[in-house]
């Protein structure tokens, strides 16, 4: 953990000196002055370069925690939001370039009528507002003014101007006077609030920058990345005063704020949001599976198998402080009983989780043979080792690996798929054979059949079809037979780690890279490998390095990212 | 884990280390609060398996119809009785709706004694109910095993209504006298509602558990302990009420209802010793026990691991004649007596609509009894009765259990 030391007042130590000792002590703090740039220079971390400003908008994680956080947990929000759009992997990107449906903006109408009406209702708006006028028919402007003030910092995460405030307090004005109701006037304005674009979308404003054009955010647009990457939520009145204050714009004053929000309890929810944004457990939303063959999978395991693997994640990554590259191969995790029918365990705790950790025989290492990935990973009638392959390249390692061709014919693999002692691997033999199959699968396959020990929704077997399973497989020159040995080499891979510290940095500024940041990408993987591979070290370096608020000038601030990686294809349907 | 109270060593679970013995003799002792070992593997892990009963129904016969066995025809229920009195013959322009009520008002007068008395709850007042018939033919084959391993069939000396069944494939010696005694109760059919009392199993209401010990063997061992036990928890089922196999299920806590005995395993099938055991049973929610005397497994096991076979032993005359037909000594959910009159309710009702009276039941199940003599009158306390079932892998756990619901149905 990073400490900085703490200089003492100038002024105190300027009354407590003589004149010449006063030489002495402006000489120190000049020395003081130049250990301090010196460590932050003395960090290495490259020049800032800067994407451009994003406007993002909200998840329905961070929509839902966000009105909890500015009003209440129990504030309903009943809305079906739309499925989220994936871009270069992440949500947290796609956020950023994805448009908005007029089904979305239904359900945000809907949301924002339930969430006015509750606030505003007799029973809770004590809770809320400044004032309580017992006369609701006449208006009441300046508890308007305070409530909408407020409440509009909140949800704008900014202050509002003193024309939005004239607005929002004479729409509430003109409502109560069609509507003979001061709180419905409250009302119709807090809903205005909630469906404005600057609720809805983190809208990030850059300050002008300097010759090279090179600038960053402004302190509230620093203050919504920061507790939307550490917490997955607003900022609370502290972050919005530190930055009111210019607080984020001093390192002091930065770091103060990220320790104290890693200190809360949101921050496990952030770790869990990337982590299941990274994971793709927004697809769960579309999984099926054939209830003949897999009989045991249900809704509770669909739900308990993303929490098992989030679970395992904040307990190594947060609880324990572990490495990174340990979770491919810990068999330390959390089991429900739907669970234990899938992972063939027993789980004696009714209604509840327990911890576990899986035997050594077990054949269970890492979350990658967790049932939220082998599931997902899966067909809905049968397993993929393509598919798995294909998974594991593109989510734990950032590798990109082509669409198939239009024209492949999928009949061969399906006509074969139960065939008596019949195997994936016999089935997929024309990938190794035929080329225009082979350029891809022998980068997926291989991989893959090795999690053939695991059925369509990762229970363990050892024969398929009535034949047993050859297990050998290999990862880039590692060989292995054994799902461990599959787990050690994604464990000691060395874009493993890579791929996480980009794809965290990515979430946190919402956008793919540029060209200039490769070597802050860079530093940040040598850091990340220095720090033991600790997440929470990294999600800190990143929230500390002045590259995390950095706004690039010319075109791409104006919105046209620099995209290196060429990532753009998603899962598709791969055989 | 703060549940996890105990485990029992027949509890069934992993390989090279059981589950119960990683966690109470490894990692739980060394380390309480570290996680727990989990286990994978088939369902035979260190010579031991669970398993969770997903099919159970009594073991009878063919039907009367397929058999022809009951040629004085089938039991009746008391509207069918009042329907062959003078008083109870359709009269002349008589409404169908108006003779229908009729019968019902009549049956129900003849269902308790001249100072009020209900049969059902009172059947050694009733008089003898000469229309309630048993199935007495010595040609029809029964299911289940030989229990006592005598064949009293043509034996000196035997009764014809205690003789033993021949069995299906040239099984003798089939100890049955439950099939006698409902054979010829349309309930008891293959279509009868009577025998479909796994009903309540599916819903949760109740289960049986079983547990393998100290196998070493799967096709022929001479010394294994096997565990039967009422199960503490709901069975799961998949979307198509199926049963899931590799759940987990508490044993129940009460000792009553949790039973250990040894046995061995020759050809692939499980044969044990006689032990007394307890299930329970609950019919419109009246909550009931269902003991089984000198109770043996004799099944066979499939390498998958399903238990496939019977369950047989002497049910207590007095005792099945409460949990199966008149419920007197039901409880609620809260284990409080439950309310006299929906237990006089449920037992009449169910007479009525399942074709039998309880007097006539009662009746032949004490004349057919044929087990453990009362040392003083010598007559036969308990019956023969068997249980046909399937049992497939589970994880048989001895924690104490409760419903994430629970403070919701008892009302607190």
């Amino acid at each position: 953990m990073t400490r900085f030391l703490a200089l003492p007042s100038r002024t105190r130590l300027a009354e407590a000196l003589s004149s010449r000792r006063r030489q002495v002590a402006a000489a120190l703090l000049g020395l003081g002055a130049l250990a301090l740039i010196a460590l932050s220079l003395g960090s290495g971390e490259p020049d800032p370069v800067g994407g451009p400003t994003v406007l993002r908008r909200l998840t329905e994680t961070q929509y839902r925690a966000t009105i909890a956080d500015v009003f209440a947990p129990d504030i309903p929000v009943n809305a079906r939001f739309e499925k989220p759009v994936r871009y270069e992997g992440l949500v947290a990107i796609g956020t950023g370039t994805s448009g908005m449906s007029p089904f979305a903006m239904e359900q945000y109408d809907t949301a924002a009528q339930g969430i006015a009406a509750a606030v505003l209702s007799a029973k809770r708006r004590k809770d809320f507002l400044p004032c309580l006028p017992a006369n609701a028919k006449a208006f009441h402007e300046e508890c308007a003014r305070e409530f909408l003030s407020d409440v509009g910092l909140m949800l704008f995460r900014r202050p509002l101007s003193a024309t939005e405030v004239s607005r929002y307090v004479g729409l509430a004005r003109r409502t109560q006077e069609q509507l003979g109701n001061f709180y419905t006037g409250l009302e119709l304005s807090l809903y205005t609030m909630l469906v404005s674009p600057e609720f809805l979308f983190r809208i990030e404003q850059a300050k002008p920058g300097a010759d090279d054009g090179t600038g960053e955010l402004d302190a509230y647009s620093k203050a919504a990345r920061l507790s939307y990457f550490l917490t997955n939520s607003t900022p609370d009145r502290e972050l919005l005063r530190a930055a009111g204050e210019g607080e984020l714009d001093s390192r002091w004053g930065l770091s103060r704020q990220v320790d104290r929000l890693m200190a809360s309890d949101r921050f496990e929810g952030a770790v869990e949001a990337f982590f299941a944004d990274m994971l793709q457990f927004d697809r769960f939303d579309e999984l099926s599976k054939d209830p003949a063959i897999y009989p045991a999978f249900n809704s509770d395991v669909i739900a308990d198998a993303q929490e098992q693997t989030l679970r395992t994640i904040v307990n190594h990554l947060v609880t324990e402080d572990a490495d990174y590259r340990d979770l491919f191969t810990t068999r330390e995790t959390f089991l429900t009983r739907p669970l234990g029918v899938i992972y063939r365990t027993p789980v004696p705790t009714r209604g509840d989780w327990e911890h576990v950790v899986f035997a050594n025989d077990a054949n269970r290492a890492g979350i990658q043979s967790h049932v939220s990935f082998l599931a997902l990973h899966s067909h809905p009638g049968r397993s993929s080792p393509t598919l798995r392959g294909y998974a594991v390249r593109q989510v734990f390692l950032c590798q990109h690996v082509p669409d198939p061709p239009a024209n492949v014919d999928f009949s061969a693999v399906e006509e074969n798929a139960h065939q008596k002692n019949s195997t994936a691997r016999d089935r997929l033999v024309m990938h190794s054979t035929e080329p225009s199959c082979a350029g891809c699968h022998k980068v997926m396959d291989p991989l893959g059949l090795t999690m053939e020990q695991y059925d369509g929704v990762g229970t363990f077997r050892t024969r398929e079809n009535g034949a047993f399973i050859d297990t050998s497989g290999s990862l880039d020159g590692t060989d292995f037979n054994t799902t461990a040995g599959l787990a050690q080499a994604l464990r000691n891979h060395p874009e493993t780690p890579r791929c996480v510290a980009e794809r965290m940095f990515k979430a946190a500024v919402g956008r793919d890279i540029t060209w200039g940041e490769r070597a802050y990408l860079d530093w940040l993987d040598e850091q990340f490998a220095d720090d033991g591979y600790r997440v929470p070290e990294l999600m800190r370096r990143i929230a500390l390095s002045r590259n995390f608020f950095a706004v690039s000038g010319g075109d791409d601030a104006r919105g046209k990212p620099q995209v290196v990686t060429g990532r753009t294809s998603e899962p598709g349907d791969k055989s | 884990m703060g549940a996890v109270r105990n485990y029992r060593k027949t509890l069934a679970i992993g390989a090279g280390v059981t589950m119960a013995a990683a966690i109470v003799v490894g990692v739980f002792a060394l380390s309480p609060s570290g996680p727990a070992t989990a286990e994978t593997g088939s369902f035979l892990r260190d010579g031991k398996a669970g398993f969770i009963v997903t099919r159970i129904a009594y073991a009878l016969g063919p039907d009367a119809s397929e058999s022809g066995a009951c040629t004085d025809g089938m039991s009746k229920d008391v509207s069918q009785i009042f329907a062959l009195t003078p008083e109870g013959q359709q009269r002349p322009g008589e409404d169908e709706g108006v003779y229908s009520k009729r019968l019902e008002d009549g049956g129900e007068r003849i269902s308790a004694s001249a100072d009020g008395k209900n049969y059902c709850m009172h059947p050694e007042l009733a008089p003898p109910d000469t229309h309630f018939r048993t199935l007495d033919s010595l040609s029809v084959r029964a299911d289940g095993i030989d229990i006592d391993g005598i064949d009293s069939r043509g034996r000196p000396g035997t009764p014809r209504h205690l003789a033993d069944f021949a069995g299906k494939n040239g099984a003798k010696g089939v100890d049955n006298q439950f099939f006698r005694a409902v054979g010829c109760s349309r309930s008891f059919q293959s279509d009868g509602q009577s025998n479909s009392f796994e009903i309540g199993m599916y819903s949760g209401s109740w289960g049986v558990v079983l547990s393998l010990d100290d196998v070493d063997d799967l096709e022929n061992d001479d010394d294994v302990e096997v565990g039967i036990y009422a199960n503490a928890d709901p069975i799961q089922l998949s979307p198509t009420r199926e049963a899931l196999e590799y759940a987990t299920y508490a044993m129940d806590q009460d000792e009553n209802f949790r039973a250990t005995t040894r046995g061995r395993i020759r050809g692939g099938v499980l044969t044990t010793d006689p032990v007394d055991i307890r299930l329970r049973s609950d019919v419109n929610a009246l909550t009931l026990e269902r003991p089984l005397r000198d109770a043996r497994i004799q099944a066979t096991l499939s390498k998958d691991g399903v238990l496939k076979g019977y369950l047989a032993g002497y049910a207590p005359v007095e005792q099945l004649y409460d949990y199966q037909f008149a419920f007197r000594n039901a409880k609620d959910v809260s284990g409080k007596p439950a309310p006299l009159g929906r237990i006089i309710h449920s037992s009449n009702g169910a007479a009525r609509v399942l074709g039998y009276t309880c007097q006539g039941v009662y009746q032949a199940l004490h004349r057919l009894a044929d087990a453990h003599p009362d040392p003083r009158t010598g007559k036969f306390t308990a019956i023969s009765t068997q249980y046909a079932f399937e049992a497939r892998p589970a994880f048989v756990v001895d924690v104490d259990t409760k419903s994430v619901n629970e403070k919701l149905v008892r009302n607190d």
